[in-house]
């Protein structure tokens, strides 16, 4: 497979409403139980926009650089050997050049000290970014203010931020009546956020549609993962 | 005998200017080993007494690792002094090999910085326990429990500590003790009095809190600890105990601070030595198996057991080469004849020292488990030495190659003699370093692991052998590799005159994925007869040697042979050598080859303000930056640069940042040059070639 044909294979980017050119700054939101592959959706969405030749900043709260690192170096792998996509070891270090990782400690992360470093960054001419993954971000210990700040400097910058988030146990049940904690009550910050569900005796993971645009309901309110590289499959068992 | 639980092989490893050598000075002052202290950048102009070298005297660093020995309290311990720059990581790496346990020494002040992770690296590699020193707490800025975090934070270690210090920067008095919950002090001239008292009331609480969380984490690795800390009743033996399992499961470390300068701590530092780090026994090491496919075997230590040393450094004394080894089991006894596994070579142990750093002393025979060094014994570091009985090696060492090279020419007659004499002793000491004389130029090539490490051997070869030298620009070991399978079918024929020459081979080239070369044979029906098929796999190699583009060592290539013809009086050995040679070239330039160059994983470290003109420095060598990472005021920037670019990158860092910030690299990969840059070169080898 050629890189042209993965980018438009991929379904990911129906989830961005990157079609919707009038909204270029949004905000997404991943939500799943611990273990069961935020993580690796982040990577992947940041994938997307790296094989489109945009470029992203990843922001990594509480993990090192080489771990964040090597996620990339390994979703790629399994998207590569997924797809069969030819001359996989070129596109990946042509690629990588977009990419950035900022990593916090927990305890040192705040939205302003985020912001100064991208302005930083921005001015120095090092990265310019359109997408910017941010992982490990403590909803249960931050208030409102803070996203609605966030969301300020996604549309201020013309970014698209997309955020993680863990949920708890209860979370299965939850969903049917709404979005779940810790996040409840902040779901009109967000234009799209989805939860992953680990489905039981299948190589698949449910991604369900908690919220989303019009573009982004095209594609139904379930889809189906691979558990490896995390592409969207049609067929599962 | 000794027992060898009474045995401690330790390492003391840290960042450059952390205070290594002057606590390893320390050290041999109170265990009586030296009787009076000489500062490494002392005005007496004695300097140091791991220091032996004169090089390191000057510089103020410790380029190799001599060992020494020392007993503390009915414990013998082996100190093996690292060297803590970068450039010498295999220094590091090889004494890491042969060490049990390891301090890790940090500054107070400057905290955990990029060496020492690299170092810890090394050391959780080599699954070397550790405890933790903070050093320089008298240093203004001192902050021992930001260095503690960092521990944890920055190098993963469950880092807790047992002391805590009463006073700190200059008015630190001493340290509190939180298994004894006593307060120690340090009296007289040279702090070798110690008083333990009661804990002054205004540490109690701070006491009480920090002994809690000890507690707490030492009682995961003990269920007899846990039981009486719930009763209130834990003993100091249970706790010790408690921390020595943890610390040999590498799941945790104690923390311990002082200050060596000042002469605080060391004791305790000592004895910590002695109850938390691994004997001999504690530890698992492994033998390969040369008669089964280098099968890990584990070695007994014990001493009845058939003999096991490995020689871990060579030294060029006054009385010839001295030879570091450890055993690992057996016993080596003066007048022995031992063997060098490597080339099956006998010898005899004629003298058995044992090692003040430069003074030693005469034994009759070392146990398992003891460093000690022999006289005269000829053979490379990293060889094995058994009775002959035994075809065990000690796990060959992963071996960089080298990365840089550069080209070294004697200014006289004489110095050319001195120059190979040393060049001889260096390659055997570093296996890192190597050397060759350039066929085309007929220059002398000395190749490293980066421009420090080649300064310090044409340093070593002006001083310690009078060979002076001038040296040329670096350059960078450039490889080509193929991208694609290309076929080939070549006919080699001269048959005008004299004995003719005949050959036909046909087969294809393509990339390899893992390893530099593979031959494969795949003729049927005997088209190359039998007795030339090794001729085309020489013919191969030696295409490999220079490629085509810039001349640079091929990588990465199968070459397969599937048909060919041969003549009943004409072909040759020389005749299919050359066929091959020929074959391969066809192929080669339809196999899309590319020039490698190796590429550096740096890590800069400095304060924020900084970070844009860093990146900005980065950016313009062709750095690929791969993230950031922030710290109070300090941020680490990681980055892959290709190693060409990095020539003379400590100057320009420093007056970028006012010489704040600092930075470390590390061969990372091999990957293809950018085609601007390719083309550059290949005009620069075809202008050298035409000359």
């Amino acid at each position: 497979m050629l890189k042209q044909e993965l980018i438009e294979k991929n379904p990911i980017r129906h989830l961005k409403g990157e079609s919707d050119a009038k909204e270029s700054s949004r905000m997404g939101l991943v939500m799943a139980r611990a273990g069961v592959g935020k993580t690796a959706l982040l990577v992947q969405i940041a994938l997307d926009s790296l094989l489109n030749d945009k470029q992203v900043v990843h922001v990594s709260v509480g993990q090192s650089l080489d771990k964040t690192k090597l996620w990339y170096d390994d979703m790629f792998k399994d998207i590569a050997e997924f797809c069969k996509l030819e001359n996989a070891g070129e596109i990946h270090d042509s690629i990588m050049h977009n990419r950035m990782i900022i990593t916090f400690n927990e305890s040192k992360f705040s939205r302003a000290k985020l912001e100064e470093r991208l302005h930083d960054l921005m001015q120095q001419n090092v990265i310019k970014p359109s997408c910017m993954v941010v992982d490990g971000f403590d909803f249960a210990k931050t208030d409102r203010a803070v996203l609605e700040g966030m969301r300020d400097m996604a549309s201020a910058m013309n970014l698209q931020i997309w955020f993680s988030a863990v949920c708890d146990e209860e979370a299965d049940c939850q969903c049917a009546t709404g979005i779940p904690s810790p996040c409840k009550g902040l779901e009109d910050l967000f234009n799209t956020i989805v939860l992953l569900q680990p489905v039981s005796q299948s190589d698949c993971i449910d991604l369900k549609i908690l919220k989303g645009s019009a573009a982004v309901s095209k594609c139904g309110k379930l889809l189906k993962l691979d558990t490896k590289s995390f592409m969207i499959r049609e067929n599962c068992k | 005998m000794k027992d060898l639980s009474k045995v401690r092989n330790i390492g003391i490893s840290a960042h450059i200017d952390s205070g290594k050598t002057t606590l390893t000075e320390r050290i041999l002052f109170y265990t009586q080993r030296i009787h009076a202290i000489h500062e490494v950048r002392g005005k007496d102009g004695v300097g140091a007494k791991m220091d032996s070298m004169e090089l390191e005297r000057e510089r103020g660093i410790t380029i190799c690792s001599a060992a020494t020995y020392c007993d503390w309290k009915d414990h013998s311990i082996n100190i093996i002094d690292t060297p803590g720059h970068v450039d010498f990581t295999i220094e590091v790496e090889r004494a890491l090999r042969v060490l049990d346990g390891a301090v890790l020494i940090l500054c107070s002040v400057g905290g955990v910085q990029s060496q020492s992770i690299t170092v810890n690296r090394q050391m959780t590699r080599y699954r070397v326990p550790r405890v933790a020193f903070i050093n320089k707490c008298d240093r203004t800025g001192a902050n021992p429990d930001k260095v503690i975090k960092q521990l944890r934070e920055k190098l993963g270690l469950n880092a807790v500590p047992i002391q805590v210090p009463m006073g700190l920067e200059g008015d630190m008095q001493g340290l509190i003790d939180l298994v004894k919950m006593k307060a120690v002090y340090f009296d007289g001239e040279n702090g070798d009095k110690i008083r333990v008292e009661e804990i002054p009331a205004q540490y109690k609480d701070e006491c009480d809190a920090k002994r809690e969380e000890l507690l707490d984490a030492v009682s995961m690795f003990s269920d007899e600890l846990m039981e009486a800390v719930l009763e209130g009743t834990p003993t100091e033996e249970m706790i010790m105990a408690a921390i020595r399992k943890g610390t040999l499961s590498l799941e945790f470390s104690p923390v311990m601070m002082g200050s060596a300068y000042k002469n605080k701590g060391v004791q305790l530092l000592l004895d910590a030595v002695n109850d938390y780090l691994p004997c001999p026994t504690d530890v698992d090491n492994f033998a390969l198996d040369l008669d089964h496919d280098e099968a890990e075997v584990k070695v007994s230590n014990l001493p009845t057991d058939p003999l096991l040393a490995l020689a871990f450094k060579l030294e060029d004394g006054r009385y010839g080469q001295l030879t570091y080894v450890r055993t690992y089991q057996g016993t080596l006894k003066k007048g022995d004849s031992i063997v060098n596994v490597r080339t099956g070579k006998k010898a005899k142990v004629g003298r058995l020292v044992r090692m003040h750093s430069d003074e030693m002393e005469e034994i009759e025979e070392s146990g398992s488990g003891d460093i000690v060094a022999l006289f005269g014994i000829d053979c490379a570091s990293g060889d094995t030495f058994t009775r002959g009985d035994y075809n065990f090696s000690m796990s060959s060492m992963h071996v960089p190659e080298p990365v840089i090279s550069l080209s070294i020419t004697p200014i006289d007659n004489k110095a050319q003699d001195n120059m190979s004499k040393a060049l001889n002793r260096f390659t055997k000491e570093d296996p890192t370093f190597k050397t060759y004389v350039d066929a085309e130029t007929m220059e002398t090539i000395i190749s490293g692991m980066g421009e420090l490490h080649l300064d310090v051997y044409v340093e070593r070869m002006k001083r310690e052998y009078k060979a002076e030298v001038t040296v040329g620009a670096p350059q960078v070991a450039y490889r080509e590799t193929i991208t694609q399978r290309a076929d080939f079918n070549y006919t080699h024929k001269k048959q005008t005159g004299g004995s003719g020459q005949f050959g036909r081979v046909a087969g294809y080239i393509e990339p390899l994925e893992e390893g530099e070369y593979e031959f494969v044979d795949q003729i049927v029906g005997g088209s190359v007869p039998r007795e030339y098929i090794p001729s085309c796999d020489k013919g191969f190699q030696k295409c490999l040697e220079k490629g085509s583009l810039v001349g640079a060592h091929v990588t990465g290539v199968r070459c397969a042979i599937n048909d060919g013809a041969s003549h009943a009086v004409d072909s040759s050995d020389i005749a299919f050598q050359l066929a091959a040679m020929g074959g391969f070239k066809e192929a080669y330039a339809k196999a899309k080859p590319v020039i490698m160059e190796p590429i550096m994983k740096v890590a800069v470290e400095g304060p924020t303000e900084f970070q844009g003109s860093i990146m900005g420095s980065l950016n313009q060598r062709r750095g690929m930056i791969i993230g950031t990472n922030e710290e109070d005021a300090y941020t680490v920037i990681e980055a892959e640069v290709p190693l060409s670019e990095m020539f003379g990158y400590s100057t320009d860092l420093r007056s970028l940042t006012q010489g704040k910030a600092e930075f470390t690299m590390e061969f990372a990969t091999y990957r293809p040059v950018p085609k601007s840059v390719a083309e550059e070169l290949i005009a620069k080898a075809q202008k050298k070639d035409k000359k």
